[in-house]
Parts: structure tokens; C-alpha cells; sequence
């Protein structure tokens, strides 16, 4: 289970994807003519939060890179179909080896990156191990179970991981498995190349990026010629944009509650799925006041989810149990192990001592965090705790102080990245939660078949919700709003990037 | 003359020598490793150290800050931390658009504060005087991101006659520029109009008790003709001193401004660069806008010398 | 006594207003203004809720009196801070020979580079934002202020044929700055005052609204305003209380300040 214990930046960008149908498109050769998109050359704009600050993932952290340009400008060997499934992408086919060490994958043999290079199984090699030497995002350990990647032939790549891995086939269809050309990788952070269905075309920093269609994709083409992004620090003013049409589509609504402005009006869809996006309420399982599992339980049972949802959320999203999102295979409902009883944790914290006793809610400046904790602190102290909150801005302050140095009682983030339970829960991490139990259950997903991954996967979910560990306050929703015409957009955002391809007028 | 105007520019250059001296000192204070910060939380302190020394942050700060002054010297701004990325031309096309934005309030607000001021004072014992500064008193307690958000309201959402938000570069279309500058201007410029109407208003009634207006109305000149011809040359000095003040106050009140009409200036990418610890970003932008409060302060005297003949002579 | 002008009587109502208002809510408010009720949330304004609640079901009329101490007090530390940097500096400066006044009046002028809101953001940037920090950058930011108004009553002062004769006398400059100009610059001290807390009112608000200034849960108008965003098409009332009751309090101030003058400088009186 080594290649969970990675330690990520966390921000809030839903991520959004729609993957239907994928599997026509890998292996289907086109013709290659160019320009034929049934789009022809219309145009669209997507409003987002959270400009990225560099095109480069492999460097920088943060959602914001991997949601733009992966599975648009860069593409993996697999990736996820919308129910989760791993599918082919510029991986034909692959076997897996007796032993589940060694995978063999059968590559397309008619992409091109757009620097007109072609994609041969030397660039997934070559890819693979830049992982492991150039990267620096904490991420890249994902890679670390890897021994070796060979190219076969241009067309079949194998690789050998020094351990069983459910989980590393997994993560080579987020970002750590986009590939890149071995001469397109000198500028990534201001000119990304990649095989995908969009190019990267301008970035008008502060305000927008635009992509347009590559007319040499491999794949089916996408419907738009121009698509661009416009990044929105206010929720309210994306809200806005979108009711003067200066965008056709909000990425991720931020301001729920002005959801009803968009339900009633017929020129506007509104979507509402789920996300991998568990807002957490974190405890420093380090302080002694957490050693005490009454205490824990006790913060649990003393919120009332339901109104908390309500009220900082406007009643959007999914109340979740613990640190899984119901789009993984190994979901189940476990809002019942802690079920608010104001009573039942007045009497814990008499028992655990902890009543009275102040603890720091050190909050990113993130609007959700901000409403969310003050509801929290309303509700402990009906409880009999007292909470002290502080605001630590996002990212930097934030980072530095709870994420690295843990140094705070509780927080509250929302942890956006997919299967993310075992990274988050673990002694390193800033929850640092250290529990063998666990641990165990994760080794033991993460090296035997399919139902034992799931077995031990809902058993580690059950452990963390019984423990305590943290309190999931609710998973965020995927929101999409956009004018009624715009056909493809994701009901469920499970994965890292946001598909432009599948949006169609 | 020539020996005030020489002393008008070496106060300019020091003051720009020690401010330049106080915004790098206090950057160096920041906390939060910049380099730490563009790698990611859990990066290697072997790799941040490499990173350390890639950007010349382990130099001593001495040299640190004379590297940094001699590329300012040079227009260049050096690179970012975080995006890598040049900062000189990022700063160069974001102040075009807050010069843009500031220069339309300004604009805006002369065209309401001249005429305003200038009809508050020749009848400010009348009703319509009293009613106009009551007007202004409120116009200048109202902040200027209320006024933008009460004018997305009615002319963006409710009345549909202009977008709410957003930038577009006036050689890529004229049109949508000026639509989406009508909105921002007008926030910065109502606000800050009220507040210059009443400088307007006090300086043009110093200049209505002189002797030679009472003399020229004497003469039967109408208030309005008497101050046209004699009075506006002398009540401009001291509007021209509210104006430079003002100037640096709307290049940094703009922030505010263009965080509600989602305005790419100089403002956001402040903010960007704080929240991102983009240090050098952020001591580049804070440097860029001392330098044109010093340098709008520096014009305004020589304009004073220029416009009033008794300081001409004085010292 | 001269007679009251009618800026100075409804400078001083409003003022007084919004200080009783914060004096009151330190004993009583009609609600608890940070108490999270979800069950009462965005109710219109009635006879139990007379401005209604917000999204926390939190009572917007305890919230706006909390907030009027917030208001009151980062004004008074801001100009607090402002006053006593200031006033020396500008005594300093009309006391001391020629050239080291130039000094100083230049260090004041180059202040000016750095209005409140520059400085706030770059105090909250080193220090984590505040409500301390955005108190003292603004105070810093109104030192200039204080200082070119002082130096010029204090030069006045040190005109005067008092004056004259007491350093004619062999007074010693400390024992003539504390008994002589000081006393005749306060009615100057109290207009600047007045003043800089309207601009200080104002910047509070801008820099809670950028998320620079008062942190949550203390209730502060300009976070309200900021809070309110969302519901400006719903519930529009949530921006409408506290934008108004910053445009009063500044409007308090400033007409405050403009009476003062008045009263304090007879010969404006006639321009009324």
C-alpha cells in the first residue's frame, strides 16, 4: 500500500468528466480528415473558480491544472467510464500477468502529439519514468511501485511493479499517467503538448484559457472548435456572467444558494451529481484530547448533518459516513455509526473530560470552510466544547501551518482527489492518524483480486467511521449550470478532469 | 524655477530609493518558504533547498535586493516562483488595464464634480446647493464595491442593458470594451466624484470671496461669466492636488472594484499573488504602484508650479 | 455659545446613535448574534426578526449592533494609532529647523505611497489578515493625514505672540509643544479625527469585503455585505442593512468632522 501514502495539496475544484462511450472511441481509427467536426467552427465559454497558477502538474500541485487539460491535452493509457470502470484510451488492451506484477498494454498506433511527433510506446516509457525523476508533486510516489517500463515494440509497452497494485493501474488514469512527448517537454508550464482531442492555445493570465479543437485527433473529434475557460474568483460574479451570457456554462456552482435563480428560469439546466469531494471535518489525532475516541465520537454525534448541510450548503449534496464517495465500488451508507444525539455527546465529553476545553478550527479561506465552520463551532458548543476559529488563507497559509505542520485541533477541507482514504488517513498525513488496523485492511486491498479489494476497502471505511477518525460533514455536489442547448455535460464528477470533448451545442 | 523643479526630482528619486528599501525589507519578513509553497507541502527539503538556490533566495538579502533593483532599473521584473513565467509583461498588461479603469473614473468623476462642485458654490445659499451637497455627503459615504454591486443589479441582471462582469482588451473588440467598462468606471467614478464635488465646491468659493471676482462682478459680470473668466485658472490648484491624491487612492482602490466586476488589473493580481506566496510577484506589483503614486505626487507639484504664479517665486 | 449648525447636530445624532447602539449591545441584543439556528434561516424581516435572518439563521438586527463595535472599535484603534504618530510628528515638524522638517514632511508624503488598503493587504500577507492588522494599517495609512494637518495649525501657533515670547523667555521646546501648541491644535485634532474615522469606517468594509479584515464569526458590516453576495437576487434585504448602515456611519463622521470645522473656524462659518 505504498503508493497511498502520498501527501497531496487539497483544493476545492469539483472536478467534472463524462466518459461515456469512451470505449468507441479507443481503437477506432479515423480517417484522419480534417475539419469535419458536425460543430464546425462554434464556440463556447465555460466558467470556472481557481485560475491555476502554472500549466505544469508535474511541478505544481492543485486541482485546477489537472481538471483543465487532462483528458483534453493530455491523455492517459486508461481511463474511467462515468460508472467508475477503468477503460482503454491510448491503451488498446492490456493483460495482466499470473503473478499481478507485470501488465502488458497494446497502444494505438494512429495518435500524434500535437507537435506532430507520433505516440509510440518510447513515449509511455519515457513518460513513466519521468514520473519517478522530474516530477516533484507529492503525487509522483504513486509511481514509486514501478520497477521497470519497456517498450516491446512501437505499439506494446510493458511494465513491472515490484509489488501487486490494484491501486497503481488506478492512478495511471489520473494525472501521474498523462503522456508526454520526449521533445515536447521543455515548456510545460506555458505550452502543454499532448494527444488529446483539445490544444492549448492562449492563456490571458487573470482572466481566461482558451483550447481549440485538434483537427489531427485520433479519436472521434469534438464537437466545439474554440472552448474557453474563464476563471472567476467570486461566486456570485460567475453566477452573473453566466445570467448576462457571457459564459454558456458554470464548471462548478460555488454559491448554492443562488441555485434557484438558474431552476426557475427555462433558459438554464441545472445538474446535480456527486463528486469525489468529501468535506472533512479533521481532527490532529496527535492532541491529546483526540487520543480519547468518546471525545471524537462525541463531535460526531453532537452535528446535526442535515441542518448543517442546509444551512452552509443550501441542502446540496450527500450526507456520506465516511471518507467514500457512492460513485466507488466499495460505497455504503454509514451515516448511521454516529447518528446526531445531542445528548449522547454531552455526556461523552463529561466522560472523555474534554468538556469545556477550547480547540482551534483553523479554517482555509475557502467559502464553504468559512460557512461550514461556523455552523460546527454553533453546534459544539451546544455541546459543551468551545471553539476558537481562525481563518488561515488559501493556499499558502493554510499549507504551511495545518497541512505540513499540523499545527491546529481541527479543520475542515475538502478533500477533492479520487480513492483518497488511505492517503488522508495515515499517520504522515496532517490528520495523522495512525492506525495498523487500517493499514492493514489497505495492504490487503491494494494486493489481492477484485472482490477482496472491495471487501477490505469497506471494511477500512467502516474502521475509519467507527474510530472516528474525522468527521464527514457531506460530499460536495457536482453543480453544473448551463443555457439549456449545451448537450455532454458530466452528471458526476469522478474524476481529475473536466471533458470538453463529449459538450456539443 | 529650474532650481525648485531639480529639487522636486531628487525628492522623487529618494523617496522611490527608500520605498524601494522598505517594500523589499518587508516582503523579506514574509512567512511561508516561497520555494516551499511552489513545490507542494511535502516536497523534499533536498528539492527545496535546489529550488532555493535555482531562484537566488539563499543569497545574502543585501545582494538579493541590489539583483532585484537592477532588473527593476532594467524593466525587468524578473520570474515568478510560481508560474515560471516572466512578471514584467503580466505586470505591464495589468496595469494597462487598471490605468484604464482609473483613468475612466477619474474622467467620470471630473465630469460630475466640476460642474457639481462649481454650482454648490455660486448657490450655496440656495436650496439646489444645499440639496446637490447633501447629495455629494451621501455620494461619499456610500463605498465604491456597494455602488458596483447596486449597479450590476439594475443595469446587468434587472435591466439586461450591460454585462456584469469581464475584461476584454480594446483592440480585440471596441465595442464589448466599452460596454464592459461603462459599469466599473462608473462605481470607482460616482464615489469618488463625491468626494472631489466638495473640494471643488471649497475651492471655488475661495475663489468667489477674492477681490478681483468681487470687483469683475462690480463690473457687472454675472457670477458664472466673472468666475469662468477670472476665477477657474485659481480655483484649479488646489482640485489639481485633490486629483493627484486621488489618483493613488483609485489605482489601489481599484482592487476592490475589480474583485466585483471580475476585472483582470493590477488589483487581482495582487491578491493572486498573495494567496499564491508568488513573493516576487507580489514585491514587483506593491513597487509598480508606489512608483506611480510617487510619480502621479511628483507631476502634481510640477503642475502646481506651473499653474500657480505665487509659487513660482516662492523658495 | 455659538449657535449649532446643522451638520454638527446631525454628525453628532447619528454618531451618538451608533455608539449607544454598540454601548446597548454589549448588554443586550435582541438575539444572540452568532448563535447558528438552521431552523430559523432566511426569514424575512418581522415582528420577531425586524431585519429578518441570514443563512445561518443568525438575527441581522443583533448582527448590525455587534457590528457597530467592531466599526467603532477598528476606527478608534486606527485613529488612535494615527493621532499619536501623527500629532508629535506634525508638532516635530513645525518646531524643528527647516531642513529636518523637510525631512519629515517628505518621510509623511512618501506614507502616502502606501494607502490602507496596499498596506492591509500586505499586513494580512505577513501576518494572517485580522482584525489588529487591518486596525494598524489603516492607522499607519491615516498618519500623513494627522501630520500635514498638524504641522500646518501648529506653524500658526508657533507664530502667535505667546509663543514668540516664551522662546524669546529661553522656554525650553518640549515644555512650549506641551503647554502652548498642543492645547491649540486640538479643535484641529478632533476635526482630522472625525474624519479619518469616516475613511477608516469605509476601509474596514472594503477589507472585510476582500476577506482581509475582521475574521468570522465577529459579526462586521463589511463581511456581512461580502456574505450577502449570494442572496442579492433572493434576498437582496442581506446587503441592503449593513451597506446602509456603512453609508450612515461614514455619512455620521464625515458631517461630524465638517460641523467641527465649522464651529472650531469661524471664519467658514459663513460659506454654510
Amino acid at each position: 500500500m505504498k503508493s497511498s501514502f502520498r501527501i497531496r495539496a487539497v483544493a476545492f475544484v469539483a472536478t467534472a468528466a463524462v466518459l461515456a462511450l469512451t470505449a468507441c472511441s479507443a481503437g477506432s481509427s479515423t480517417s484522419g480528415s480534417s475539419g469535419s467536426s458536425p460543430g464546425g467552427d462554434q464556440k463556447l465559454s465555460i466558467g470556472l473558480v481557481a485560475e491555476p497558477a502554472s500549466l505544469d502538474f508535474t511541478t505544481t500541485d492543485g486541482a485546477a491544472i489537472p481538471q483543465l487539460l487532462l483528458g483534453n491535452v493530455y491523455e492517459t493509457l486508461v481511463k474511467q467510464d462515468d460508472s467508475g470502470k477503468i477503460v482503454p484510451s491510448l491503451a488498446k488492451s492490456w493483460t495482466v500477468s499470473a503473478d499481478r506484477k507485470t501488465y502488458t498494454f497494446d497502444l494505438v498506433d494512429t495518435a500524434k502529439f500535437t507537435n506532430g511527433k507520433p505516440f509510440t510506446a518510447n513515449d509511455a516509457v519515457f513518460s513513466i519514468n519521468r514520473v519517478k525523476t522530474a516530477w516533484t508533486i507529492s503525487l509522483k510516489a504513486a509511481m514509486d511501485v514501478v520497477s521497470q517500463a519497456k517498450a516491446l515494440s512501437p505499439t506494446q509497452l510493458q511494465v513491472t511493479l515490484a509489488k501487486p497494485s490494484n491501486d497503481w493501474l488506478f492512478r495511471m488514469t489520473t494525472r501521474i499517467g498523462a503522456m508526454f512527448s520526449e521533445s515536447g517537454v521543455s515548456a510545460l508550464a506555458t505550452d502543454p503538448v499532448g494527444t488529446g482531442p483539445f490544444k492549448f492555445s492562449k492563456w490571458n493570465r487573470g482572466d481566461s484559457i482558451v483550447m481549440v479543437r485538434n483537427d489531427d485527433y485520433w479519436g472521434t473529434k469534438p464537437f466545439f472548435q474554440q472552448i474557453t475557460l474563464k476563471y472567476f474568483k467570486d461566486a456570485t460574479a460567475l453566477n452573473n456572467a453566466l445570467l448576462t451570457s457571457t459564459i454558456n456554462v458554470i464548471g462548478t456552482v460555488q454559491a448554492p444558494e443562488a441555485l434557484s435563480q438558474f431552476t426557475s428560469n427555462t433558459k438554464y439546466q441545472v445538474i446535480e451529481g456527486t463528486t469525489n469531494g468529501e468535506v472533512l471535518l479533521s481532527f490532529n489525532n496527535s492532541r491529546p484530547v483526540f487520543k480519547d475516541i468518546r471525545t471524537r465520537q462525541a463531535i460526531r454525534m453532537a452535528i446535526d448533518h442535515k441542518a448543517l448541510l442546509d444551512t452552509c450548503f443550501a441542502g446540496r449534496g450527500k450526507l456520506i459516513g465516511s471518507m467514500v464517495p457512492p460513485t466507488d465500488p466499495w460505497y455504503e451508507d454509514l451515516t448511521g455509526i454516529a447518528p446526531y444525539d445531542l445528548a449522547k455527546a454531552k455526556s461523552l465529553l463529561q466522560a472523555s473530560g474534554a468538556a469545556g476545553k477550547t480547540l482551534r478550527l483553523r479554517l482555509p479561506t475557502l467559502p464553504y470552510a468559512t460557512s461550514c465552520g461556523q455552523v460546527v463551532k454553533s453546534m459544539l458548543e451546544q455541546a459543551g466544547l468551545k471553539v476558537q476559529i481562525d481563518q488561515l488563507e488559501f493556499p499558502a497559509a493554510w499549507l504551511t501551518t495545518v497541512f505540513k505542520n499540523a499545527d491546529y485541533d481541527m479543520s475542515i477541507i475538502a478533500h477533492v482527489e479520487p480513492r483518497d482514504l488511505g492517503a488522508v488517513f495515515n499517520a504522515k498525513y496532517y490528520t495523522r492518524y495512525d492506525d495498523p488496523t487500517l493499514q492493514g485492511y489497505l495492504a490487503a486491498a491494494d494486493a489481492g483480486d477484485e472482490a477482496a479489494q472491495v471487501d477490505n476497502m469497506k471494511k477500512a471505511a467502516r474502521r475509519l467511521s467507527e474510530q472516528a477518525a474525522g468527521d464527514w460533514l457531506f460530499l460536495l455536489p457536482n453543480l453544473v449550470v448551463a443555457d439549456k442547448n449545451i448537450k455532454g455535460l458530466p452528471q458526476n464528477a469522478i474524476t481529475e478532469s473536466f471533458d470538453l470533448s463529449k459538450l456539443a451545442r | 524655477m529650474i532650481l525648485r523643479l531639480i529639487e522636486r526630482a531628487a525628492v522623487f528619486l529618494v523617496s522611490l530609493a527608500v520605498s524601494s528599501v522598505l517594500v523589499f525589507a518587508f516582503m523579506a519578513v514574509l512567512p511561508g518558504d516561497p520555494a516551499r509553497v511552489a513545490l507542494g507541502v511535502n516536497a523534499s527539503d533536498q528539492a527545496v533547498a535546489e529550488l532555493r538556490r535555482q531562484f537566488g533566495l539563499d543569497r545574502p538579502l543585501p545582494t538579493q535586493y541590489f539583483d532585484w533593483l537592477g532588473g527593476l532599473l532594467h524593466g525587468d521584473l524578473g520570474t515568478s516562483y510560481v508560474s515560471k513565467v516572466a512578471i514584467g509583461p503580466q505586470v505591464f498588461d495589468r496595469l494597462q488595464v487598471t490605468l484604464w479603469l482609473v483613468v475612466a473614473g477619474m474622467v467620470i468623476a471630473l465630469v460630475v464634480a466640476v460642474p457639481a462642485g462649481t454650482v454648490m458654490a455660486a448657490r450655496h445659499r440656495k436650496v439646489s446647493g444645499f440639496a446637490l451637497s447633501a447629495v455629494s455627503q451621501v455620494g461619499v459615504a456610500v463605498p465604491a464595491f456597494l455602488a458596483g454591486i447596486l449597479l450590476i443589479v439594475v443595469f446587468a441582471v434587472k435591466l439586461g442593458w450591460l454585462p456584469a462582469n469581464g475584461w476584454t482588451p480594446p483592440a480585440q473588440d471596441p465595442g464589448m470594451f466599452l460596454k464592459q467598462l461603462i459599469l466599473p468606471a462608473l462605481s470607482l467614478g460616482l464615489v469618488q466624484g463625491a468626494v472631489l464635488t466638495r473640494y471643488v465646491r471649497s475651492a471655488v468659493l475661495d475663489v468667489l470671496r477674492e477681490d478681483y471676482l468681487r470687483t469683475a462682478r462690480a463690473k457687472g459680470l454675472r457670477p458664472f461669466q466673472a468666475l469662468w473668466r477670472h476665477g477657474l485658472r485659481n480655483a484649479a490648484v488646489p482640485v489639481v492636488t485633490v486629483l493627484g491624491l486621488q489618483l493613488a487612492t483609485l489605482l489601489i482602490g481599484a482592487v476592490v472594484v475589480e474583485r466585483v466586476f471580475v476585472i483582470p488589473g493590477l488589483g487581482s493580481l495582487l491578491l493572486d499573488g498573495v494567496s499564491n506566496r508568488d513573493l516576487l510577484l507580489v514585491q514587483d506589483v506593491v513597487m509598480v504602484l508606489v512608483l506611480a503614486v510617487l510619480l502621479v505626487n511628483f507631476i502634481v507639484d510640477l503642475l502646481y508650479v506651473a499653474l500657480d504664479p505665487r509659487l513660482r517665486t516662492a523658495s | 455659545m455659538k449657535r449649532l449648525n446643522p451638520s454638527l447636530v446631525a454628525g453628532g445624532v447619528i454618531v451618538g446613535v451608533i455608539v449607544l447602539m454598540a454601548l446597548v449591545s454589549f448588554v443586550w441584543t435582541p438575539y444572540d448574534a452568532t448563535l447558528v439556528t438552521p431552523a430559523s434561516r432566511l426569514l424575512k424581516p418581522s415582528w420577531s426578526h425586524w431585519f429578518g435572518t441570514d443563512k445561518f439563521g443568525r438575527d441581522v438586527l443583533s448582527q448590525i449592533m455587534v457590528g457597530s463595535r467592531t466599526t467603532l472599535f477598528v476606527g478608534v484603534v486606527a485613529v488612535g494609532v494615527a493621532a499619536v504618530i501623527g500629532v508629535p510628528l506634525g508638532i516635530l515638524a513645525a518646531m524643528v529647523r527647516r531642513w529636518s522638517s523637510e525631512v519629515i514632511m517628505r518621510a509623511n508624503d512618501l506614507l502616502l505611497a502606501f494607502p490602507a488598503l496596499l498596506l492591509a493587504i500586505m499586513f494580512g500577507a505577513v501576518f494572517g489578515a485580522s482584525t489588529l492588522t487591518a486596525m494598524v494599517a489603516i492607522g499607519i495609512a491615516s498618519v500623513p493625514g494627522f501630520a500635514r494637518v498638524i504641522r500646518s495649525g501648529a506653524l500658526q501657533v508657533m507664530r502667535t505672540e505667546y509663543v514668540l515670547a516664551a522662546r524669546a523667555a529661553g522656554r525650553r521646546p518640549w515644555p512650549i509643544a506641551v503647554r502652548h501648541v498642543l492645547p491649540n491644535v486640538t479643535s484641529l485634532i478632533t476635526v482630522q479625527a472625525s474624519v479619518s474615522f469616516a475613511i477608516a469606517v469605509l476601509a474596514e468594509a472594503a477589507l472585510s469585503f476582500l476577506g482581509y479584515g475582521t475574521p468570522p464569526p465577529t459579526p462586521s458590516w463589511g463581511r456581512m455585505l461580502q456574505e450577502s453576495q449570494e442572496f442579492l437576487f433572493s434576498a437582496p434585504r442581506l446587503a441592503i442593512f449593513p451597506g446602509v448602515a456603512i453609508a450612515i456611519a461614514v455619512l455620521g463622521f464625515n458631517l461630524l468632522g465638517d460641523g467641527l470645522r465649522d464651529r472650531f473656524d469661524p471664519k467658514l462659518e459663513d460659506r454654510r
